[in-house]
C-alpha cells in the first residue's frame, strides 16, 4: 500500500483548483483538494471530485491507429509518424503550407500549445493555428484589447471576497466555474451586493439582490441604458474619466437615446435599470464577471466593449475588488491564447502582421516565419469545403460535437486528405481521423496551465502514460523530426517552458521553481514584477489611456417566427464538461441527467402537450435532435435551453453559424427552433440513429 | 489500562514498522488537526471490486491486505471508525481490512480550526474503546503511551518501555479538560440539533440551503462516517466482468431516483435536510449509540456552497429561533 500524493491542477475549467492525486502502486486511487491552494482553498466541484474517472484506463486510446477500409488498425508510432509526415509532405508540395493547419487544445499544457504553434509556424510555415477560444472568448480578446489593451481577467479570484458589489453578466459560475461561484455565494452571504443579468434564472439569480432577467441578446441595450443613467445622474467617476480614459464625448453622444424603448427591448423596467446602475456606480468597489452570455453572439465583441464602457465610466478598474473579469472556460484556454495558438498572434500576443514581431520570431527560431495571418478553425472548415485546405492536425478537442452546425464540420472533416487526431478516448472527431494518436492525460504529464486569473500553475506527473500514450509536445516534436526539423527537440517540459519565457514578455521572469514556491505566478511576470501581478491596469493601461468606444444594439441573427416559434439558448450543467468525454465516464455524473435534455417553461410545455421528462423533437433550420424535456420556471416562456455535453442530442445540430464579424464567434446563444412531443412512451433517438434514417430515406 | 513512557512516537513507529505497513507514512503525531482526508478509505475503499464473472464462474475478490497500522489518528476519526465498525459489521470487504488494522490514536491538546468534537462526544481525548493504543504528548521529549487492549499489548512485544506513573492518568484528563475549555462557544450547534429533531427548521430555509448545495459530493467524500456506495459493472479487456462499488453521495439528485423516474427527494432542499437529519437525528443516535457527526468540521472547509456544518447550524439556530 505504498501511497503517494502528487500535487497538480484540476483539468477541467479555468478556475484552476489545486488537486492532489493519491496513487497506490502506480494506480490512481483518489483525488483530493489542496487545503492551502490560493484559489480553491480546500474545495473542489463535482467535476473535480470525479476527475479520476475521466482519465481511467477504460476506453482510453492506447496505441496509434490508422484508418483502413476495414476500420482502424493498430500500428507502431513509427508507422503512424511516417504516414503523417508523408501525408503532410505531399500536401505541402502540391498545395503549399496554407493547405495545412493545427487546432490545438485549451485542455493541454502551455508547453503543448507552444509546441503546436511552433510546429505550424516554424516547420509547416503556416499561421493556420487556432483552438476553441474561438468559440468562447475570442470577443473578449478582441474587445478588451481595444478598450483596455489586454484581453484577460483584470483582477483575481481572491478579490471576490474583498468587494462591495458583484455584477454577474451572462455567466453561470456556480455551474461552470463552481468554486468561483461558491466564492460569490460566500461573499453575498457576508454582505456583498449581488446583481445577476441573465435571461435564465440561474442559481445565483435565485440568491441575488437583483435579477435583471433581460431578453435574449439585449445585452448592449441594457448596458447602454445603464451608462446613460449613470451619466445623466452624474454617478460617473469624473477623476478616473479625466485622467485615464478617452472617448467620453463620443460615448455620451452615442447613448443619448439609450433609454428610449429600452424596457420593451430588454424586458427590464427603467426603475430596475436605474437601481442597478446606481448600485454599481456608487459602490466603493464593484466587480464585473461575465461569460458566454456576453461573447457567444454576433454582437460578441461589441457586448464586451459595452461592459468595458460601463466599468470605465465608473472607474471600477485597477483596484482590488473591481475589474472586468471574463470567466474562461477551459483549464488552459488562457494559456493556449498566451502561447499564440491563434492565427494572428505569436506567443505573448505579439502580432503576426507586425514586421518587428515577425523578425523577432524568425531570428529566435532561426527560420523564416510566414507573413500573413492564418485561418481560424471555422476558416479551415470552410476552406476545406472549398478545396483549399487539406491537412489538419488536431488534439484535445471534439469540434464535431462542440462547434456550431455539426453537419458542416462533419462534411469538411470527411473531405480532408489528412486528419490527425490525438485524444484520450474515441471522440466523434477522432472517429473521423485518418491517424489517431494516443495522448497522455493531465495526470500523466508535467507542464503548466494558466488559469483565468492569469495564474501559471505547475502540473505534475502522477501516473505513467496509459499504453503508448505520449505528451502532446512530444508527439508534435516527433512529427517535426519526421519532417526533418529539430525545432521541437526539447528534452523535458521544463526546457519547453524556458523557451517560452525567453520569447513571451509576460512570462519572462517565470520558472518552475518559483511557480512551485509561490503557488503559481500571475502574468505579467517580468523583471519589473518578478512575483507576478494580481491586478492589471493599476496606474496605467498597456495602451496608455483606456478607450470608451460607442457600440449600438445589434439584433440576434435569427428571431422566433411562426415556423420556429421558440428561441433556443445553450447552457452547461455543473455535472459535465465540454463534450462530456471525461465527465461522462463517471457513473455518478452519468447517472445524474438523461443523455441530453431540453429545459422548457411549464407554460410552453403545456401549450405543446409536453410533460416532465417526456421525449421531444427539436428542429431548427439546420437540424433536428430528440431529447428529454425538463420543465422548469428557470426559463421564461418563449425561451428553451439545451446543454451541449451530449453526443446523443447535440445542441450544435441546431445552433446558428452566423458570426461576430470581427472574431468569427458563432452565435451559439440564440437561434429559433420548434419543439414537438414524441409519441407517448417513445424514447429520444440518438442523433446517429436519426442521421442513419435520413440517409436511408434519401436512398 | 497499561501505560508507558515514550521518548518519541517514532520509537513506537519504528518498532511497529517491523511487522506492519504504517499509514499514513508521514503523519505528525504532535499535530492537533485531523488530516484533510480521514482514514475512511483505508477500511472502506473508494473503489472496490466485489466479484468478477468470466462468463461461467463468479469469483470472490476479497481484499487481502498485509497487517497495517493507522498511526496517530485523532479522536474524531477514531470515533468515526468505531461508528463504521457497526455499520459495516457484516461487510466482508470492510472487515477483511479492519481485521488487519492496528489503530494508534493521538490525543488532541489544542482545538483545531473547524473542529467541535467535545460537543458531539468525540474528543479531543481518544476513548479507549476506539483505539488499540493512545499517544499523549507530555513534553517535547516525553510521551505517554496508553495500551487499550490485548491487540495493542501484543503489538508492543519486543519493545522495552518504562511503565508510567498512575498520576499521569489524572494529568492526562486535566490536560484534555483544559483543551475542551479552549473550544469556541458553539451553542448554536445544540440549538440546531434541537431544532432539527423537533422539526422546527422552516422548509424555506432547507430550500434556500438546497439552492446553495452544488451536489459536489465533497462533504460526503470527506465525512468520516458517510458510507453510501453505488455499484457498476466494468468489462476488462479479456472480457471478464467486474462488479465494482464506489463512494456515492446522497446529495446527488439521482441518488434516490427510482427506475420509474419518481424521486422522493427531487428537491435539493429535501436532500440537504436528509443529510443533516442523518448526521444529527435522534433516531440515528438510538441505532448507533451516538450522532453520525463526529465534529471534525471537514464539511465546512470543503463546501463551496457555504452549507457545511457550522454555516448550516448557525442559520438553523437563528431561523428556528425567529420561528418560536
Amino acid at each position: 500500500m505504498a501511497t503517494k500524493i502528487i500535487s497538480t491542477i484540476c483539468p477541467f475549467c479555468g478556475v484552476g483548483c489545486g488537486l492532489n492525486l493519491r496513487t497506490e502502486n502506480g494506480k490512481l486511487i483518489s483525488v483530493e483538494p489542496q487545503l492551502d491552494h490560493p484559489v480553491s482553498r480546500g474545495q473542489l466541484c463535482t467535476k473535480g471530485w470525479n476527475s479520476a474517472y475521466g482519465i481511467d484506463a477504460q476506453n482510453r486510446i492506447t496505441h496509434p491507429l490508422i484508418r483502413t477500409p476495414q476500420g482502424f488498425r493498430q500500428v507502431s508510432w513509427d508507422e503512424a509518424l511516417e504516414t503523417i509526415a508523408n501525408g503532410l509532405k505531399q500536401i505541402l508540395a502540391e498545395s503549399g503550407p496554407q493547405a495545412t493547419g493545427i487546432i490545438s487544445s485549451a485542455r493541454a499544457t502551455n508547453e503543448d500549445n507552444y509546441a503546436a504553434q511552433k510546429l505550424a509556424r516554424a516547420v509547416l510555415k503556416t499561421n493556420n493555428v487556432d483552438h476553441c477560444a474561438r468559440i468562447c472568448h475570442s470577443p473578449t480578446v478582441a474587445g478588451l484589447s481595444q478598450t483596455l489593451g489586454s484581453g484577460a481577467m483584470t483582477n483575481s479570484a481572491a478579490d471576490l471576497l474583498e468587494t462591495d458589489l458583484i455584477l454577474v453578466f451572462g455567466a453561470d459560475p456556480t455551474e461552470n466555474h463552481s468554486i468561483l461561484g461558491g466564492h460569490i455565494m460566500r461573499a453575498h452571504l457576508e454582505g456583498t451586493k449581488l446583481i445577476v443579468a441573465d435571461p435564465r434564472c440561474t442559481r445565483l439569480a435565485k440568491l441575488a439582490d437583483s435579477h435583471l432577467q433581460l431578453k435574449l441578446g439585449s445585452n448592449i441595450a441594457l448596458l447602454n441604458a445603464m451608462v446613460k443613467t449613470i451619466l445623466d445622474n452624474g454617478w460617473q467617476d469624473k477623476k478616473f474619466l479625466d485622467q485615464r480614459c478617452e472617448g467620453l464625448e463620443q460615448l455620451t453622444a452615442s447613448v443619448a437615446n439609450a433609454l428610449e424603448g429600452v424596457e420593451e427591448t430588454t424586458g427590464i423596467s427603467l426603475p430596475e435599470i436605474e437601481s442597478a446602475a446606481k448600485a454599481y456606480s456608487q459602490s466603493k468597489r464593484a466587480m464585473i464577471l461575465y461569460g458566454m452570455g456576453i461573447t457567444q453572439y454576433v454582437s460578441g465583441t461589441n457586448n464586451v466593449i459595452a461592459l468595458s464602457n460601463l466599468a470605465l465610466i465608473c472607474g471600477q478598474l485597477g483596484r482590488k475588488g473591481t475589474g472586468v473579469n471574463p470567466l474562461r472556460g477551459q483549464n488552459n484556454v488562457q494559456g493556449a491564447c498566451d502561447m499564440g495558438c491563434l492565427p494572428n498572434v505569436y506567443p505573448g500576443y505579439q502580432k503576426v502582421d507586425n514586421p518587428e514581431a515577425r523578425a523577432k520570431f524568425s531570428q529566435y527560431w532561426k527560420t523564416e516565419v510566414p507573413e500573413h495571418p492564418g485561418l481560424t478553425s471555422m476558416g479551415m472548415t470552410k476552406a476545406t469545403l472549398a478545396g483549399e485546405f487539406r491537412g489538419l492536425i488536431l488534439f484535445g478537442e471534439d469540434p464535431v460535437v462542440t462547434d456550431p452546425d455539426q453537419n458542416l464540420v462533419k462534411r469538411a472533416f470527411s473531405k480532408l486528405d489528412l486528419l490527425v487526431v490525438a485524444e484520450l478516448t474515441m471522440t466523434d472527431t477522432a472517429r473521423m481521423a485518418d491517424v489517431v494518436l494516443p495522448a497522455a492525460s493531465f495526470a500523466e504529464k508535467s507542464g503548466t496551465f494558466t488559469n483565468c486569473e492569469r495564474r501559471v500553475q505547475h502540473v505534475q506527473q502522477a501516473l505513467p502514460p496509459v499504453g503508448e500514450a505520449r505528451t502532446d509536445w512530444q508527439w508534435l516534436a516527433a512529427i517535426a523530426q519526421q519532417l526533418g526539423s529539430d525545432q521541437l527537440d526539447w528534452h523535458d517540459s521544463e526546457a519547453v517552458f524556458r523557451e517560452i519565457t525567453q520569447i513571451t514578455p509576460n512570462y519572462s521572469a517565470m520558472n518552475y521553481t518559483k511557480i512551485d514556491q509561490l503557488q503559481g505566478l500571475q502574468w505579467p511576470c517580468n523583471h519589473e514584477t518578478p512575483e507576478g501581478t494580481a491586478i492589471l491596469h493599476k496606474d496605467t493601461f498597456p495602451i496608455g489611456k483606456a478607450r470608451l468606444i460607442p457600440v449600438h444594439p445589434i439584433d440576434i441573427d435569427e428571431r422566433a417566427d411562426n415556423e420556429y416559434p421558440l428561441l433556443l439558448t445553450t447552457n452547461r450543467l455543473h455535472f459535465h464538461y465540454g463534450c462530456g468525454s471525461m465527465t461522462r465516464k463517471s457513473p455518478l455524473l452519468e447517472r445524474e441527467t438523461p443523455a441530453g435534455l431540453l429545459f422548457i417553461n411549464p407554460a410552453d410545455a403545456n401549450d405543446l402537450g409536453v410533460t416532465h421528462r417526456s421525449a421531444v423533437g427539436i428542429r431548427s433550420r439546420r437540424g433536428y435532435v430528440e431529447t428529454r424535456a425538463m420543465l422548469t420556471d428557470d426559463l421564461p416562456p418563449g425561451l428553451v435551453c439545451m446543454p451541449y455535453h451530449f453526443r446523443e442530442a447535440p445542441s450544435n445540430q441546431l445552433t446558428n453559424t452566423a458570426q461576430d464579424p470581427l472574431t468569427k464567434m458563432p452565435e451559439l446563444k440564440a437561434c429559433a427552433v420548434s419543439v414537438q412531443p414524441l409519441e407517448p412512451g417513445m424514447s429520444p433517438r440518438p442523433i446517429d440513429e436519426i442521421s442513419a434514417l435520413k440517409v436511408e430515406g434519401v436512398k | 489500562m497499561k501505560s508507558y513512557y515514550l521518548d518519541h512516537p517514532n520509537t513506537l513507529r519504528n518498532h511497529l514498522a517491523k511487522s506492519y505497513q504504517i499509514e499514513p507514512p508521514e503523519a505528525d503525531s504532535a499535530k492537533s488537526t485531523p488530516p484533510l482526508i480521514s482514514p475512511k478509505g483505508q477500511l472502506f475503499a473508494e473503489h472496490e471490486n466485489l466479484f468478477t464473472f468470466d462468463g461461467e464462474c463468479f469469483r470472490e475478490t476479497l481484499p487481502k491486505p498485509a497487517p497495517f497500522v493507522l498511526f496517530g489518528v485523532q479522536s474524531c476519526d477514531l470515533t468515526a471508525i468505531h461508528y463504521q465498525d457497526q455499520f459495516f459489521a457484516n461487510d466482508p470487504y470492510y472487515q477483511a481490512r479492519r481485521q488487519q488494522a492496528l489503530l494508534i490514536g493521538t490525543d488532541c491538546l489544542n482545538p483545531c480550526q473547524q473542529g467541535f468534537c467535545p460537543s458531539v462526544d468525540a474528543g479531543p481525548g481518544v476513548k479507549k474503546e476506539t483505539a488499540d493504543m493512545i499517544l499523549h504528548q507530555l513534553s517535547a521529549t516525553s510521551w505517554l503511551l496508553l495500551v487499550c487492549n490485548k491487540k495493542g499489548l501484543n503489538a508492543l512485544e519486543g519493545l522495552l518501555l518504562n511503565p508510567a506513573n498512575e498520576s499521569e492518568f489524572t494529568d492526562r484528563d486535566n490536560r484534555i479538560a483544559s483543551c475542551v475549555e479552549q473550544f469556541n462557544d458553539d451553542s448554536y450547534l445544540q440549538q440546531g440539533i434541537t431544532a432539527i429533531n423537533q422539526n422546527q427548521v422552516p422548509e424555506e430555509l432547507w430550500q434556500q440551503l438546497g439552492i446553495q448545495c452544488l451536489s459536489c459530493s465533497g462533504c460526503t467524500t470527506l465525512c468520516p462516517t458517510c458510507s453510501c456506495y453505488g455499484t457498476w459493472e466494468r468489462q476488462d479487456s479479456n472480457g471478464d466482468i467486474r462488479r465494482q462499488r464506489f463512494w456515492d453521495s446522497c446529495l446527488y439528485e439521482s441518488f434516490q431516483r427510482e427506475a420509474s423516474q419518481h424521486n422522493p427527494t427531487e428537491e435539493a432542499g429535501e436532500r440537504v435536510k436528509r443529510f443533516w437529519t442523518h448526521k444529527f437525528g435522534d433516531n440515528f443516535a438510538q441505532e448507533f449509540g451516538r450522532y453520525g457527526c463526529v465534529g471534525c468540521g471537514r464539511c465546512e472547509q470543503t463546501c463551496p456552497g457555504v452549507v457545511g456544518v457550522h454555516s448550516v447550524m448557525k442559520r438553523i439556530a437563528s431561523d428556528a429561533k425567529l420561528d418560536t
